[in-house]
């Protein structure tokens, strides 16, 4: 019994493994994936905006990308 | 004594082989035949079979991608230097919807003809590993070159390959 289990786990987890290697997104399969609104940033110009409105708000400056800590000081 | 689990992981191991295939450089082989219709012309199909004789240039793009921007004028440019009677260059069109390569080929009009693959059958058949990719296939069938991406500088080598293939003796038909 105990060793049933034992070996339907196992099971399960190369399953699962198998299941990683099968959903590889081929390179002919990326249109969604190029679209410009699911880019990590997709305006950069209006995240710009927003970063300096909030370093204002928050009397902070350095919080993405430069040197500081956001203490204000710099 | 046989063991289960041994046969098991053997098993998993051959599916996640089977799965990894996919991307095999297939230069020397063959090249896998394939029957498609002619994008914006689907009672048109196209058999690469019927291309037997002559140097035939594929070549993969979607609307998404970006290099096939810059690829489309220059292959218009070297197919329209090479002969017609010698060489054919094919597009073969990847994207899952046709709205994107419809305007694409209006923004970058050309006068070889494209393909549509919305499956990607034909792509996996000839192991694509990146977006867009280039075969070349001699007078006898065999792909002899796989270019994978493209910048404008790869016109240059494209060329030389092809009029050698186009210069290169062969099987009759």
């Amino acid at each position: 019994m105990h060793r049933d289990v034992r070996f339907l786990a196992g099971l399960a987890l190369l399953a699962l493994l198998c299941g990683c290697a099968t959903t590889a997104v081929q390179p002919w399969e990326r249109g969604r994936l190029a679209r410009w609104d699911m880019r990590w940033d997709p305006d950069p110009l209006q995240s710009a905006m927003g970063n300096h409105t909030h370093f204002s708000k928050e009397g902070s400056s350095g919080e993405i990308g430069a040197a500081g800590g956001g203490c204000g000081c710099n | 004594m046989r063991k289960p689990w041994f046969q098991v992981v053997a098993f998993q191991l051959l599916l996640t082989a089977s799965a990894s295939a996919i991307g095999i450089d297939i230069t020397g082989n063959p090249a896998p035949q394939f029957d498609l219709p002619v994008f914006g012309a689907e009672q048109r199909h196209i058999a690469l079979t019927s291309l037997r004789g002559k140097v035939v240039m594929l070549d993969f793009w979607a609307s998404w991608c970006g290099p096939c921007r810059q690829s489309f004028p220059l292959y218009e440019q070297l197919r329209s230097e090479l002969p017609a009677q010698d060489f054919t260059l094919l597009a073969i069109n990847l994207d899952e919807v046709s709205a994107g390569p419809a305007a694409f080929l209006e923004e970058h009009p050309v006068s070889y003809t494209s393909l549509a693959d919305p499956e990607g059958d034909v792509a996996k058949a000839f192991g694509l590993i990146g977006m867009p990719s280039a075969f070349l296939i001699d007078r006898d069938g065999i792909v002899r070159k796989r270019h994978t991406g493209f910048k404008p500088a790869d016109i240059e080598s494209l060329r030389s390959e092809i009029r050698d293939l186009i210069t290169e003796p062969h099987n009759a038909p």
